[in-house]
């Protein structure tokens, strides 16, 4: 028996020593790892992982980010983010917009084709559009057409499709009337929501999204062939107006949906990019390949002010500033995440050039003296001798959960609050948010088009978006005004004051706002990666 | 013989109504829809929705469409990915998970007993610890850490494998290690163990007597009985690796049916819950009835069928 021990401690020796040879620094060789579809298309090929299939390439359905980083470099709309993510001319080569803001005619580029050889027309917008719009579509997207004049009424089931603000012009001139004077509406149409379709094509076969074969592209790649579940590859387009400025023959998509796989195959060199898994963070994450960009969002917690204790102000605020969001971004979300000072996430500037953050500034700070005083006020306001229990909920998931303990850690520490945790699965914590039947709840925002308005008016009173039980009116005013606002200083004025308005009645706090941290191959440049999350190759480049 | 497996037809077709009964009222129980999104959608829209899939109509309806859809074997379209159906995706993805778990399973019941017959052979010396120590942390290990350790170091660090993905027999070898390790293990075991028993009986001593070769012995005489309870666990090992293959595909990125079996959980999207559900159970039953028929086969002493009495 003795015997038979020291061979099993001599065996797991051996095998510890097998894991812990040294990494050998040999070439990148590709033999083994080379896809058989990417050997089909020679030169500089792109090898990103989409962690996915995408939902749909049908511009209406596929409304989430694994549909975006393909169709946003599949397809094309009227105006496409550049370097500095602001919409710039793409199939409209030129804009007019009217004195009062409410009418836009773009002029379609004379070269702008389809992959197939066809030309892109005005009608494949206004087919594009009416589709998202009508609701038999089934659309989740639907609600960004509603800039678009009758486009709730047709979306809402009571307007029709011939009262929509759209109409052709001429083949290559359309004109799109507003509701309201939109100030970013070029901004909103840079959303693949708003690509066009070419309409002969899926008139002739609805399917036509659906596989490579039928798939007309329009944008700076085209679908050479796509392996559902599997991978996808696609080749630069030479009907693209643009076709010069397109650096890569092609992009090869694979569909790992595991991060820590995702990471070992670009460190085997089968990958040009990935994601840093977090436990890697700390040894990653200052390297030279390392791109950090904004994401225009924000982590945050809601407050359901229709439930004790949580209908008075201050203690809600005194909740709020017992947070330390800087040591929250630091030690457990890592990755250089931003801790969130306000509501409104850096990135959108006013038309004189500067940045909301920085007009607004700091509005909500950790801070927990005034916490505890706050605490003790809304107590006494309340007349609570002791504060009634607090459930603080959270969705299933890693990150979310050491969040969350690390703010039980907090308000216990700060405020002597104990709140309990529960995490619930995703779908029924969203069912239960939207019921109010939360306390306190973890949620988290990303933005669909670059302008403040679009987060801040989730809270006016009955948005789908609100989840608080928090109305007011001065605030939905403010909105409505964001909204409508002809004179663009006027509108970031009430945008500025609604959001101090968040901080004064906090019926949520941020925590941070989200970035987008990948690393990259040497010799891999120019990956956009615009704030509003969607991925543009179209000057991507591999040496 | 006939009776008995038409019986067991029956019996099986009973367990698959209950499974797709159970799986009805547990989807229709949780909370969460499968067009639950950040983003409301506003009332006209979700009311198409639900009408395009019968979700609007009352449950025993749902019920009995969704029994149809079963007995015609056709699942419709998914909710999340509209463009495919559920059939494409078994068709796509069973393939795949077939020919993982079957070369898992040949693997594992190759190696496990050869090891195991050589540990018994060598009882008590160097090859039996070897061999069993090797068990030990087969069984201990998970799949899922030890697939991460395979593609650390045998693909990342000495380059010997690709990372991940389902392309060719170069890929296969890493994720069949790590799912077969497991049952490997336990096989080597349970062959260790009772061929130790089978040796010591007399018809082994009595053959060695006679002046057979060993080999001859071991294969022909000691082996197929000691492969009995081998047999008899292979349900539940088929099971074990079944659901193996969910984390398994997951970490290797192999293409399989795992992943919708759990993301169309998450995504509440129903036809493919109930699609992958049924295709799952029914693999599993047929699978559990056919080692059934091997045990009556291997081993005489069990009847399959009672003899009515005379």
């Amino acid at each position: 028996m003795k015997k038979g021990l020291v061979y099993l401690v001599g065996f797991l020796v051996l095998f510890a020593l097998a894991a812990c040879t040294a990494k050998e620094s040999a070439g990148t060789e590709e033999e083994n790892g080379a896809a058989n579809e990417k050997e089909a298309v020679e030169g500089k090929i792109l090898q990103l992982n989409n962690g996915e299939e995408p939902t749909s390439f049908d511009p209406a359905i596929g409304f989430d980010n694994v549909s975006w980083n393909a169709l946003n470099n599949l397809l094309e709309g009227l105006t496409r983010l550049g370097e500095d993510h602001t919409p710039q001319p793409a199939v409209a080569e030129e804009w007019e917009i009217s004195e009062d803001g409410t009418t836009y005619t773009f002029h379609l580029r004379e070269d702008a084709n389809w992959s197939n050889g066809d030309t892109v027309v005005a009608e494949d917008f206004i087919y594009a559009w009416k589709r998202l719009l009508n609701p038999e579509t089934g659309s989740s997207a639907g609600f960004l057409g509603y800039f678009i004049k009758g486009g709730e009424a047709f979306n809402s089931g009571e307007g029709s499709a011939d009262d929509l603000g759209i109409t052709a012009v001429d083949e290559k001139t359309l004109k799109v009337e507003l509701e309201n004077p939109t100030g970013f509406f070029l901004h909103v149409l840079t959303n693949p929501a708003f690509f066009p379709v070419n309409h002969k094509v899926a008139e002739e076969n609805p399917e036509w999204h659906a596989e490579a074969d039928s798939f007309v592209a329009n944008g700076p790649f085209k679908l050479e062939s796509w392996k559902h579940d599997n991978e996808m590859m696609f080749t630069k387009n030479e009907e693209y107006w643009d076709v010069d400025s397109v650096r890569l023959d092609g992009v090869h998509w694979v569909m790992v949906n595991d991060i820590n796989t995702e990471y070992q195959m670009f460190e085997r060199g089968e990958l040009d990019s990935a994601e840093i898994p977090a436990e890697l963070s700390d040894q990653v994450i200052d390297g030279d390949n390392v791109q950090i960009v904004d994401q225009g969002g924000l982590e945050f917690y809601r407050f359901n002010v229709t439930e004790e204790p949580f209908q008075n102000a201050n203690i809600r605020k005194a909740f709020a500033l017992a947070v330390d969001q800087e040591n929250i971004a630091e030690y457990v979300v890592k990755n250089k995440a931003k801790p969130a000072h306000g509501f409104v996430s850096p990135g959108f500037t006013n038309p004189s050039g500067e940045d909301f953050r920085d007009v607004n500034g700091e509005i909500v700070s950790f801070d927990p003296e005034e916490a505890k005083k706050l605490l003790e006020e809304g107590m006494q306001e309340e007349g609570y001798e002791e504060l009634p229990r607090v459930t603080l909920s959270y969705n299933t998931d890693n990150v979310n959960k050491d969040v969350a303990e690390t703010i039980q850690g907090m308000l216990s520490e700060n405020i002597g609050v104990d709140v309990e945790l529960e995490n619930t699965e995703w779908n029924v914590f969203l069912e239960d948010q939207k019921a109010l039947k939360h306390q306190l709840s973890r949620s988290s925002f990303l933005y669909d088009y670059a302008d403040p308005v679009n987060f801040l008016e989730s809270f006016i009173t009955g948005s789908y978006m609100n989840r608080t039980g928090w109305s007011n009116e001065t605030y939905d005013e403010l909105i409505a005004n964001a909204k409508s606002e002809a004179d663009e200083v006027k509108r970031w004025e009430y945008m500025y004051e609604a959001e101090k308005m968040l901080a004064e009645e906090m019926p949520l706090f941020p925590i941070r706002y989200y970035n987008q941290v990948e690393v990259l191959q040497e010799g891999v440049t120019n990956i956009l990666r615009h704030p509003v999350g969607y991925l543009d190759l179209k000057y991507a480049d591999k040496q | 013989m006939l009776r008995y497996v038409g019986k067991r037809l029956l019996m099986m077709l009973l367990t698959l109504w209950v499974i797709v009964s159970l799986t009805f009222v547990l989807m229709v129980t949780i909370p969460g829809s499968p067009f639950n999104s950040e983003r409301g959608t506003n009332e006209a829209v979700q009311s198409n929705l639900e009408a395009h899939y019968n979700l609007d109509e009352p449950y025993i309806v749902q019920y009995v469409l969704y029994l149809k859809s079963i007995a015609t074997f056709d699942f419709g379209p998914s909710i999340k990915q509209p463009s495919q159906t559920v059939n494409d995706m078994l068709g796509r993805g069973f393939p795949i998970s077939f020919e993982l778990g079957i070369i898992t399973i040949i693997v594992a019941v190759i190696s496990g007993v050869t090891l195991g017959v050589f540990a018994a052979l060598k009882h008590n010396q160097i090859i039996d610890y070897l061999a069993m120590g090797f068990a030990v942390l087969g069984i201990s290990i998970p799949n899922f850490v030890l697939a991460t350790l395979l593609i650390q170091q045998l693909a990342v660090n000495l380059e010997w494998f690709p990372v991940a993905r389902w392309l060719s027999p170069t890929h296969m070898i890493l994720p069949i290690t790590a799912l077969a390790t497991g049952p490997m293990a336990i096989i080597a075991r349970l062959t260790r163990s009772t061929m130790l028993e089978v040796l010591t009986q007399d018809y082994i001593k009595m053959a060695r007597a006679k002046g057979l070769a060993p080999w001859k012995i071991i294969c022909k005489h000691a082996l197929k009985n000691a492969l009995m309870p081998v047999v008899t666990i292979m349900g539940t090992l088929l099971a074990g690796i079944l659901t193996g293959t969910f984390v398994i595909e997951k970490i290797f990125a192999v293409p399989g049916m795992g992943k919708y079996f759990v993301e169309s959980i998450n995504q509440r999207d129903y036809p493919v819950i109930m699609g992958t559900t049924v295709f799952y159970s029914a693999f599993l039953i047929i699978m559990l009835f056919l080692v059934d028929i091997a045990y009556g086969i291997l081993d005489p002493r069990i009847k399959l069928h009672k003899k009515g009495g005379k």
